[in-house]
């Protein structure tokens, strides 16, 4: 009986699924090329590569409902160094995808009640409530989460995770590895903060390799780290292509296309994906086509997506003529490319993984604002207030006052949660982004 | 109800801003510190007097409006309300360890927008328990010891720091004393608190003093009617100590995060800098230091039974997520053990509410 199921397992995860998933595409590719089913009047058709990069990750989750049976399954935090595990074989589960994608889904305030029934406080992250709901109550959009042999935590995000992997390590008995990052107050980390680091994901090999039963080969990870560089430097330039006029790709489209930056970096689809990506972008460019139709407005997008009304605030900025341009979200997934260098691993990896830009000061992030207002020629900023990621929170009013003050760009707060949509109030935001607009319009 | 304690008289503790006059008069430093873990010693080596800021509570929060969102703790929006408001004009430097998001995002706006008159001094606390995590943290002191002598234009000598350090650990173990003679203290959880807390504050020699005078009090023979265990950050606002008191309850032992939590062992080392590091880290479980949620269930289950407490009261600042995370399992497996608690969650600008106050009175019924 298990032979029997574990082959019928196997048809669907390598065969049924992923036929029928390239077959939807071909749909989908047929309607995008036929330019039906998209009914925008202001924003253009997402990029034709979007299909494949929808494939890549519900292949992706496919595998992931059979993943226990043949692999070593990790639970990672976003910004992790994902290179060790990729290259120990590792399937990886990111639960911040997830929340994300049950975000989009709009399944995640359903899944958070199921967290704060359990005793968990509605103040706590959205991400977190929403996989925890969805742990308890075994329900989620991608089918099946394979359990973990293994917690993967990195502080470089926040220390929240630290709190969140450590209430599923108890929960599911399972090991935690932890990569410590320091906070980086000043320009540069100091160097014990670095040997740190580097000492952490050295000592984690041992541990990592016990459970994934094999040994980390130094070539397997320095492929992996090429791959990972690859894909991040790819990935940067699709961003930076959005200094042309009218920018080609909206952030919003970033948001749904950089999950395989984030969660395959490390893998050669990967990168193929990215090229093909930036192929079209520029094929975008020399055609004059903008990701929205009558682009007047170029603005700049800081914090985490407000994953279940992407589409909405989308059509409210493209209806004003207002293009969301950079982010300083999609911006952290390629900015520290040049950072990773497979021929140092260790080294490389210490210092990739101690710069993301939520790891370090709030001074930071305003130069970085900054740099990409002069860069992507913006004139307005939106800053989401997402009432339960704070340490990307924290600092924005003094960024928006100095934004408006040090270069006259205004810079408008929007309340709202990256996943919690009860902290939504569509009314004031639909206030609050026309009257936004009109000051731009003047 | 009247608390069921032989009340002694109690000795005076000094206002702070008397504190730190006098210590400036003597050409010493004042250092405004804020929570949680920092390295005493180290500062008392520079002649500098530490003084934590937990909050304070009933600061007017509105100053820290234009600068951090309603979603942060009322700890760190009144921290900053406090400097903005001039509340910390005695204090010649800011440290800030880094406990939360929260509190590295003060640290950053501080550093970054705020800039105080005085200079900051960030400290980053390792989550790592591992030996790396030890060897970090002792790197991090040495930092700091070099930007300590950059602000004072002073080194101490290493066997200056090695000395501070040494009598540092005598008022720690003092303290630890005091903690664990408290079922027999003449005193009121109030009066409890509103003493051990002025390690917060007080000079050595005088924390030391007023160690001694507490641990020589007469010992009350009846134990307190109803034991309880007080988990959380901070007992903030202090009215609801009071309002324990007044409900015939007693706080017998705490793994507060500014109390029972900085109970520090001595460290081993002869190395000044890694000495402070394993007495830092050396602590009881804390949420802000990475701890396992077992081992805090573990502590507190210890406490509880080493005690005879008969619940907990999770005293909780609202949003703050290394202490919420960590509480539907800890109350869980309190439950699981026999051990009944609630949770009361508080703004330090608030005063305990009524419906809190009847909440915390049916739960002391309950468990009477
Ligand atoms: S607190 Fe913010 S950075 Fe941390 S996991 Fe949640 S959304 Fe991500
Ligand atoms: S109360 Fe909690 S969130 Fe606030 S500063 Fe303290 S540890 Fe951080």
């Amino acid at each position: 009986m298990k032979a029997l199921g574990d082959l019928r397992d196997y048809a669907v995860a390598r065969v049924v699924g992923p036929a029928a998933l390239r077959v939807q595409r071909w749909g989908n590719q047929w309607r995008a090329w036929r330019g039906s089913g998209w009914e925008s009047a202001y924003l253009a058709p997402p990029l034709g590569v979007a299909v494949r990069g929808k494939e890549m990750v519900a292949r992706h989750w496919l595998a992931g409902r059979y993943a226990n049976r043949d692999r070593k399954v990790a639970w990672i935090t976003s910004a992790a160094p994902v290179e060790l595990l990729h290259a120990l074989g590792f399937f990886i589960v990111y639960p911040e995808n997830h929340g994300a994608i049950c975000g989009a889904a709009r399944v995640a305030v359903d899944l958070s009640c199921e967290a704060e029934n359990a005793g968990y406080s509605r103040d706590l992250c959205s991400y977190a409530r929403t996989d925890l709901g969805s742990l308890f109550s075994g329900r989620t959009p991608v089918g099946r989460l394979p359990m973990p042999d293994l917690l993967f935590a990195c502080t470089n995000i926040c220390q929240t995770v630290l709190f969140w992997y450590r209430v599923l390590a108890h929960q599911l008995r399972v090991p935690l590895v932890l990569i410590d990052t320091p906070f980086v107050y000043f320009e540069t980390a100091p160097e014990h903060a670095v040997a740190y680091v580097q000492r952490q994901i050295e000592t984690s090999v041992p541990v990592l390799e016990k459970i994934a039963g094999r040994s980390l080969g130094m070539a397997k990870l320095k492929e992996t780290g090429t791959l990972s560089r690859e894909a991040a430097h790819l990935w940067m330039e699709i961003m930076q292509r959005n200094a042309h006029q009218p920018a080609p790709i909206s952030v919003v489209d970033q948001f749904t296309l950089m999950a395989p930056v984030v969660e395959m970096r490390g893998e050669p689809a990967t990168v193929d994906f990215y090229a093909a990506m930036l192929r079209e972008v520029d094929g975008r460019i020399a055609e004059g086509v903008g990701a929205v139709k009558d682009e007047r407005h170029r603005l700049l997008w800081d914090n985490l997506p407000i994953w279940y009304r992407l589409k909405d605030v989308a059509e409210m900025l493209g209806a004003g003529g207002a293009a969301l341009v950079a982010s300083t979200y999609t911006n952290a997934w390629g900015e520290l490319a040049d950072l990773i260098d497979p021929e140092e691993p260790f080294e490389s990896m210490a210092r990739t993984y101690l710069y993301p830009i939520l790891n370090r000061g709030t001074g930071h992030k305003l130069k970085t604002m900054r740099r990409m207002i002069d860069q992507y020629s913006l004139d307005g900023v939106l800053l989401h207030s997402d009432r339960s990621c704070k340490p990307y929170s924290i600092g924005q009013l003094d960024q928006r006052d100095r934004l408006a003050r040090e270069t006259g760009v205004p810079a408008l707060l929007l309340e709202a949660d990256h996943n919690d949509s009860r902290c939504y109030s569509e009314a004031q935001v639909a206030n609050r982004v026309a009257a936004f607009i009109e000051t731009l319009e003047r | 109800m009247q608390p069921d304690v032989n009340v002694a008289p109690l000795p005076s503790i000094p206002r702070r801003r008397d504190l730190a006059r006098a210590h400036h008069e003597r050409g010493g430093l004042v250092a405004a510190v804020l929570p949680i873990h920092y390295p005493r010693a180290l500062l008392r080596a520079f002649g500098i007097l530490p003084m934590e800021v937990w909050g304070p509570p009933n600061v007017d929060a509105a100053r820290a409006a234009s600068r951090l969102q309603p979603y942060v703790c009322s700890i760190v929006r009144n921290a900053l309300s406090f400097l903005e408001s001039g509340g910390l004009q005695i204090a010649d430097l800011l440290i800030v360890p880094h406990a939360c998001d929260s509190l590295q995002g003060l640290g950053s706006v501080l550093l970054d927008f705020v800039h105080p008159a005085q200079p900051v001094l960030p400290l980053y606390l390792p989550r790592n328990p591992a030996p790396e995590g030890t060897a970090f943290l002792a790197d991090e002191f040495r930092a700091l010891h070099q930007r300590l002598a950059e602000v004072t234009q002073r080194t101490p000598s290493e066997s200056e720091l090695m000395q501070a350090i040494l009598d540092e650990e005598v008022a720690d173990d003092l303290l630890r004393r005091v903690h664990e003679q408290r079922p027999t203290l003449p005193l009121t959880t109030f009066d409890f608190y509103h003493l051990v807390r002025a390690r917060e504050f007080l000079p050595l020699d005088s924390f030391v003093s007023l160690a001694r005078a507490i641990l020589a009090m007469p010992a009350v023979k009846s134990p307190p009617k109803i034991p309880i265990v007080l988990s959380g950050i901070v007992p903030e606002p202090m009215d609801m100590l009071r309002a324990v008191d007044e409900l015939g309850a007693s706080v017998i032992a705490d793994d507060l995060a500014c109390c029972g939590r900085r109970l520090y062992p001595a460290g081993r080392s002869r190395d000044p800098f890694m000495r402070l590091a394993e007495s830092l880290l050396g602590g009881s479980p804390d949420s802000t230091r990475g701890s396992p949620i077992q081992d805090r269930l573990d502590h507190l289950l210890g406490l509880a039974h080493s005690t005879g407490s008969r619940g907990v009261v999770f005293h909780d600042v609202k949003f703050c997520e290394p202490e919420l995370f960590d509480l539907p399992v800890l109350r869980r497996g309190l439950r699981d053990a026999g051990l009944p608690s609630i949770t009361v969650e508080v703004d330090l600008n608030d005063a305990v509410s009524h419906q809190a106050r009847t909440r915390l009175e049916a739960f002391l019924e309950m468990i009477a």
